[in-house]
């Protein structure tokens, strides 16, 4: 029994095993300087392990009573995440390098954040979410203070981490209340619990949940430290908190709300298409002031994540898996978008102001286009992918009977498409400026950039095969 | 040839004037025109079955799952559109070979074009909407990409930023309207869409729908409010102006509502805003046009006005205006094309556009003269010219159109319209062309006719404009074949014969109106335009500016209250946001009925909930005198710790106690480094406001603690298993310390190792610090106030040492009965700390280090090796980890007590208990220790035997 339940949680502890053994090794011998080996292997072992989930998962296993399930939902998820988060790494490497930023700690926490996704999106009952969560967060709360000797990015840890708290104990708050009055901490129980209606403390939960959920996939009126932190955080672990974790929450939201609380989906629908809309409009409005591009992303984010829970509010298996492709399509725009923000410097300083991209076309074409071809498909214009993400949103909201979600979103993506175009415009057509940013970048930020914006042009033959991965994912969480 | 390759050519051959740059101007021309080419006779091989009344159709799945396929369909309307653009395209493709300078990059243009051209291609020959959508925001990109082309122009800048951010937000707007519009007829398939036109009209979602689709239109075809981007996108070189502006994209707007004219017309909503739209659009346009200078100014606002026109001749709703709209818009890409073309002519020979310069280019450039004033003539409305029959059918319909106000308003309108039109069409003419012959040195360039590269391509549309003009009859059938497939089986084609003359009739006389006012307008253009000069006016531009301006604004105005930055910001924000998601559950689930009794209280409870409540709001309020708030918090530690002991909670109540003990220890210790001055109080309105937001999340949480008090839970609560198994399983009558050290033994070894590697880590930061900055200002610090004379009190050393074996005894005691009355290595580990932090405070810091035996790490380490061993145990008696056994054991003098495996492991937690505490506290008082408090050697500060002479050779002894 226990060795079944622990090689079905192999790739995990693969991943634990490592980030420890590592962390030892490297502390006691060459420290701070196997930080850019250090970034390599474990973008390698997140590949490696991604290929092996990938492939070998078949069918669902529950280990330790059903506290952990692997199921197609959580493998989509766990490659999801492991091949971003690779991905956010390689990137990283340059940048933190020249920075002086890269500890060695940086990519083994970053693995241990990883350890956490995977556990949140394979938790089959209150309490491994909540110590997925935590793993994750534990994580993540000291690589957005990475940058020591900045106020900002010091600054942007510290309210991340008293943030996260509030949310870690709203959520713990709700899985109490929730525990109370289900009798049981596993979703299955819970949901057999609710087969007679929910009752008003599990309803309670029920909003607590939802609460501490919405602070983690930074949906509004819950996403207030996202600016801050996506600002003050150093570029690389910015765009780590845009991609991997993004995923995670919204997989374990999408998780929570089907498993355990299936059977009562109009309870939950209202606040989810509550959140949804709120995060759009607030997203899309509030970008349109910022100057600065990594506050921008920040907005941008929120007001993805509202299209991506419009996916979820619909309720149903096609909801689920318009999500999970949003989620993937989005994913991969951000990483793209994240490596040009990260190749761009002045004098080899980060620059993140929008106004330093005027008539950046001129000097860069190519990497001009790649990224006019991103933000396109962040504001999802056809027929860039990120269009077929909205698509397939707005569809199942509508078919699931919200059409006035479905139209709200279309006018919340008519008012974002706004600042992604205004770039685009600076790009192309601004003002000639003397303070020019550095041309030339890293074949490595290069490579991304310009795969990115492929992806987003040749991905609209099939979306690359996701398309039925994403709907068997969906199938086994919602039945 | 497949439609399929039809949509296909212009998008693979795009790659090729790419790839050919390199090969000369004259391949990459040729390569184009020859895809384009291709294309158009491709088109041309399916003319039989078009003529047929057939309708082809081809697609395959693409995303079937999204109704998103890839299905196309030919039928008169996308034929008609076709080949306007294919038609006009090659004559494009010839005119720019020979516009573009020799430094301008070709292939990159040509690619542009091709890409433009395959998107429009795509536009009208899609049969699904979603697929649609995808060509109509490619014209955007791709269009984007051409006005951009030509990127040292400073005008074209804002011009390509306006026309993208309109057409591009305008088409995502349409996304919505294309998404009801499929759901309500249950497929995205045109040919399925068009068939439901009751289902759709009587849908409550048709108005949003509607609305959501004119945007789109609107936006593209430049009607008004959306009229003003167009012009200034002119900025872009002739061909692509020429293509773009008047021939093509803008008519995508147009065409779209051609195409849902069977579902969506004929309703009141579609024609109220469609036909005012186009009124204003057609008459602002033609007034506007009036008063440029520019060449290609005029032009398009002329191009403005004419979408209105047809706009509005959709917006009637009827056959006989579909048919009009038909016929204008295959008259207005001939004859605006070959203008535009001309333009780009005059511009390209003599190097302005500027009409105030230019005049008497008749004799310089007869060529263009002729073609030039052919379109221009056709476009005002001249009979024997193909403006003047679509003009005429357009003043017959609008004639009996009745809109808003007294019934002559439209036609009046319409006349007037067409009167500025006939007025800037003369204009055109006089000012460019006629007047007196010139030097040809007075002109920027010396201008003469271009080579036949240039004045072709305009000369074939004008040979077409006239050839419709004299002979109707010829183009008629086309016009009433495509008129057909617009209206589908909602209207029968009217039977109208198109000819040039109809006997003397109203739409007649109007038109001469027009003509002869048009005529009078010009003769007076000078003092006009002195009034329109001086008269203010609205600047679409500047208002677009504004707006912009306004919205940057109005954005940051709202969004910088909610992040300025400030914690309690996010804070208010999050509890107001969940106490309304918390009044929402309230409201929306079903409260059941209280099925517990609310108990009666008494005094004393009274008593000391008053006492709690009194220290914590005085608590707030007295938070600038330090010392009084500390015991204040002392009150509230220890209300709650009384509370625990009330509510029958022993265990709790004594953790709770030593914890607060500890914490007082603590605080006190820091109390010296605080800063002398105490936080600002932010002003009244905020305080109340806070306290305000407060109180209402305290209020709710209490409600809801209430609520729950006075009900069960649904199931068993877990603690009924526990009461039953405690002495069972656990061999313990005290649940809370079984459950600790049994039940979730595991949990608790675990949180020992937390709280050691808690303490290690104070320990480490405080390392950190000392060996840092803040060492230094620790050494500089002068304390504010005088020290106190005596550092350590005899009376409180004599006491604490007293004190300290029967601490030690009380300790063992409770870590003893823990396992069965309240107690446990958890508070024994507490209160022996603090026995031992009482001699740190009162003999000294060195004086309690000499005496220390063992480092603080080591008794954690202790802790945590005999706690994991004693899990280990259970191994070698073939149990699980940590499985507890027990028996009882009499110890001579004791009584008999129970001994549990469990002891031991209880054991491992007080020894980290008490390693971490002493640790932490260690740590912080090191920190003090630096700054100021010169250790004495003394453990007294009054020592009886210093007072002898004998010198104490052993200061420990006391």
């Amino acid at each position: 029994m226990l060795s079944q339940d622990l090689n079905t949680i192999l790739p995990e502890i693969v991943i634990s095993l490592y980030a420890m053994g590592a962390l030892l090794a490297a502390v006691y011998t060459v420290k701070d300087k196997a930080g850019p080996l250090l970034v390599w292997l474990t973008s390698g072992l997140f590949v490696a392990v991604a290929f092996w989930i990938g492939t070998t998962g078949e069918g669902a296993t529950e280990a330790f009573s059903g506290m952990f399930q692997d199921d197609a939902f959580s493998r989509f998820a766990k490659v999801a995440i492991l091949l971003s988060a690779a991905a956010v790494l390689l990137m990283s490497q340059e940048y933190m390098q020249k920075r002086d930023l890269l500890r060695f700690e940086y990519p083994l926490l970053i693995a241990l954040a990883v350890v956490g996704m995977m556990m949140m999106v394979s938790a089959g009952d209150l309490m491994a979410l909540y110590m997925g969560l935590e793993l994750q967060s534990l994580a993540l709360y000291v690589v957005a203070s990475l940058r020591r000797d900045s106020v900002k990015s010091t600054e942007a840890g510290l309210k991340y981490f008293v943030l996260g708290a509030l949310s870690s104990g709203l959520l713990l708050y709700g899985a109490s209340l929730t525990y109370g009055f289900a009798g049981t901490t596993t979703f299955a129980g819970i949901i057999e619990a609710t087969e007679d209606g929910v009752s008003l403390g599990l309803l309670f939960g029920l909003v607590f949940l939802s609460a501490g959920f919405a602070f983690k996939v930074s949906a509004a009126p819950f996403h207030m430290w996202t600016p801050d932190v996506y600002e003050g955080s150093p570029t690389p672990v910015t765009a780590f908190f845009a991609t991997a974790p993004k995923i995670a929450a919204m997989a374990l939201f999408a998780r929570v709300v089907h498993d355990a609380f299936g059977n009562s989906i109009s309870d939950w629908q209202q606040i989810v298409a509550f959140l949804s809309v709120v995060s759009m409009f607030l997203g899309a409005i509030a970008a349109i002031g910022q100057r600065d591009i990594k506050r921008l992303m920040a907005y941008s984010s929120i007001a993805h994540m509202g299209f991506a829970l419009m996916g979820l509010a619909a309720g149903t298996a096609f909801g689920v898996q318009a999500m999970l492709v949003y989620l993937g399509i989005y994913v991969a725009m951000n990483i793209g978008t994240f490596a040009f923000i990260l190749s761009m410097e002045k004098d080899g300083m980060p620059v993140t102001d929008i106004h330093a991209l005027q008539m950046y076309s001129k000097r860069e074409p190519l990497k001009a286009v790649a990224m006019l071809v991103l933000l396109f498909s962040l504001a999802g214009v056809p027929p860039m992918l990120g269009f077929f993400g909205k698509l397939y949103v707005l569809q199942a909201a509508y078919g699931a009977g919200l059409a006035w979600l479905a139209v709200a979103g279309v006018i919340a993506s008519v008012i974002g498409a706004f600042y992604y175009l205004r770039i685009v415009y600076f790009m192309y057509f601004g003002e000639e400026r003397d303070e020019a940013l550095d041309t030339g970048s890293s074949p490595v930020l290069w490579a991304f950039l310009v795969g990115s914006a492929a992806v987003m042009v040749v991905g609209v033959v099939n979306l690359f095969g996701i398309e039925p991965l994403a709907e068997a994912a969906s199938l086994a969480l919602v039945n | 040839m497949s439609l399929f390759l039809i949509v296909a050519l212009p998008f693979l051959g795009a790659l090729l004037p790419g790839l050919m740059n390199s090969a000369g101007r004259q391949a990459v021309g040729g390569v184009t025109f020859t895809v384009s080419l291709a294309a158009f006779i491709g088109l041309l091989t399916n003319l039989p079955a078009i003529l047929a009344g057939e309708v082809v159709q081809t697609g395959f799945n693409w995303f079937p799952q999204l109704g998103l396929n890839v299905t196309l369909m030919l039928d008169g309307l996308g034929f008609f559109f076709a080949l306007l653009i294919l038609g006009i395209g090659m004559l494009i493709i010839v005119y720019g070979r020979h516009y573009l300078a020799r430094e301008d990059n070709m292939g990159e243009f040509f690619t542009y074009l091709l890409l433009f051209q395959g998107a429009m291609v795509g536009i009208v020959l899609s049969d699904n909407i979603l697929l649609l959508l995808i060509f109509w925001e490619l014209t955007s990109l791709s269009s984007f990409l051409l006005i951009g082309y030509w990127k040292h122009l400073e005008a074209g800048r804002q011009g390509a930023r306006m026309a993208l951010t309109v057409t591009g937000m305008g088409g995502l707007a349409m996304i919505g309207g294309m998404l009801i519009l499929g759901n309500i007829a249950g497929s995205y398939d045109l040919s399925v869409i068009l068939q439901n036109r009751e289902a759709i009209q009587a849908d409550p979602l048709y108005v949003p729908a509607l609305l959501l689709i004119l945007i789109g239109c609107f936006t593209k075809s430049a009607q008004f409010p959306f009229h003003f981007w167009l012009p200034h996108a002119m900025a872009a070189p002739t061909p692509v102006s020429a293509y773009l502006h008047s021939a093509t994209m803008v008519k995508a707007g147009i065409f779209l509502m051609a195409r849902m004219w069977p579902v969506l017309s004929g309703t009141p909503e579609w024609f109220y805003v469609v036909t005012t739209a186009g009124l204003i659009t057609m008459v602002l346009g033609a007034v506007i046009a009036l008063f440029k200078h520019d060449l290609k100014a005029l032009l398009a606002f002329s191009t403005v006005s004419h979408l209105g026109l047809i706009t509005m001749l959709l917006g009637t709703g009827t056959a006989f205006g579909a048919m009009v709209a038909v016929f204008h818009i295959l008259n207005h890409a001939t004859f605006k094309a070959a203008l535009f073309m001309s333009a780009g002519i005059v511009d390209h020979e003599t190097k302005t556009r500027d009409i105030r310069i230019l005049g008497g280019l008749r004799h310089l450039m007869p060529i263009t003269f002729v073609i030039a004033t052919l379109g221009a003539l056709s476009m005002a409305g001249i009979p024997l010219l193909n403006g003047f029959l679509s003009k005429e059918m357009m003043l017959k319909e609008m004639e009996k159109t009745y809109l808003f106000g007294p019934e002559w308003l439209v036609p009046a309108l319409v006349t007037f319209g067409s009167l500025m039109s006939a007025a800037y069409c003369f204009r055109l003419i006089g000012h460019t062309f006629l007047g007196k012959k010139r030097d040809p040195e007075s002109y920027p360039a010396k201008p003469h006719d271009p080579g036949p590269g240039l004045w072709l391509p305009p000369a074939i549309l004008i040979v077409l404009v006239v050839a419709i003009g004299v002979a109707p009859f010829l183009a008629a059938p086309f016009v009433k074949l495509v008129t057909a497939s617009v209206i589908g089986s909602v209207a029968e084609v009217p039977d109208y014969t198109i000819k040039i003359w109809h006997g003397v009739n109203t739409p007649l006389i109007m038109s001469i109106i027009a003509i002869v006012g048009g005529l009078i307008v010009l003769a007076l253009f000078k003092p006009l335009l002195a009034v329109w000069d001086k008269t203010p006016r609205p600047e679409a531009k500047s208002i677009f500016d504004d707006i912009i301006a306004a919205l940057l604004m109005w954005a940051r105005w709202a969004i910088h209250p909610l992040h300025n930055g400030a914690f309690t910001r996010y804070a208010m924000i999050a509890t107001i946001a969940i106490l309304a998601a918390g009044y929402h559950a309230w409201t929306t689930g079903t409260v059941g009925e209280a099925v517990r009794a609310v108990q009666p209280i008494g005094w004393v409870e009274v008593a000391g909930w008053v006492m709690l409540a009194a220290a914590t709001v005085g608590l707030a309020s007295l938070h600038h005198n330090r010392l009084l708030a500390l015991i204040l918090i002392g009150i509230v530690g220890l209300m709650v710790s009384v509370g625990f002991v009330y509510l029958s909670a022993p265990d709790l109540a004594m953790t709770q106690i030593t914890v607060e003990v500890v914490t007082i220890i603590l605080l006190l210790l820091a109390l010296n480094f605080l800063p002398n001055v105490t936080p600002e109080e932010s002003p009244l309105w905020k305080r109340i406001r806070d306290v305000s937001v407060a109180a209402v999340g305290g209020l709710a949480a209490m409600a809801l603690s209430y609520h729950y008090l006075l009900r069960d839970a649904v199931v068993a609560p877990i603690s009924e298993f526990h009461l039953a198994n405690s002495y069972k399983g656990g061999g313990g009558t005290n649940v809370v310390n079984v459950i600790l050290v049994d039940f979730r033994g595991f949990d608790t070894y675990a949180e020992i190792i937390v709280l050691g590697i808690a303490a290690l880590l104070i320990y480490a930061l405080t390392e950190t610090l000392l060996s840092g900055p803040v060492r230094a200002r620790l050494l500089n610090r002068v304390p504010d106030k005088p020290l106190s004379g005596t550092q350590h009190p005899m009376m409180m050393v004599v006491l604490t040492r007293v004190m300290m074996p029967v601490v030690l005894m009380v300790g063992f005691y409770i870590f003893l009965r823990g396992h069965n009355e309240p107690g446990g290595g958890f508070i024994a580990g507490l209160v022996v700390s603090i026995g031992v932090v009482m001699q740190y405070m009162a003999s000294g810091f060195a004086w309690a280090e000499d005496r220390q035996r063992f480092p603080y790490h080591g008794i954690i380490g202790a802790g945590v090796l005999i706690a994991g061993l004693t899990g280990i145990g259970s191994w070698f008696v073939g149990k699980p980890f940590m499985t507890t056994d027990f028996t009882y054991v009499r110890i001579p003098p004791f009584q008999e007590f129970e001994l549990a495996t469990a002891l031991l492991f209880d054991l491992g937690v007080f020894l980290a208990v008490l390693g971490a505490v002493m640790l932490s506290l260690e740590s912080f008082s090191r920190l003090a220790r630096r700054a100021h408090i010169k250790d004495s050697d003394e453990p007294m500060d009054i020592d009886p035997s210093r007072d002898q002479a004998v010198p104490n050779t052993n200061p420990e002894g006391v």
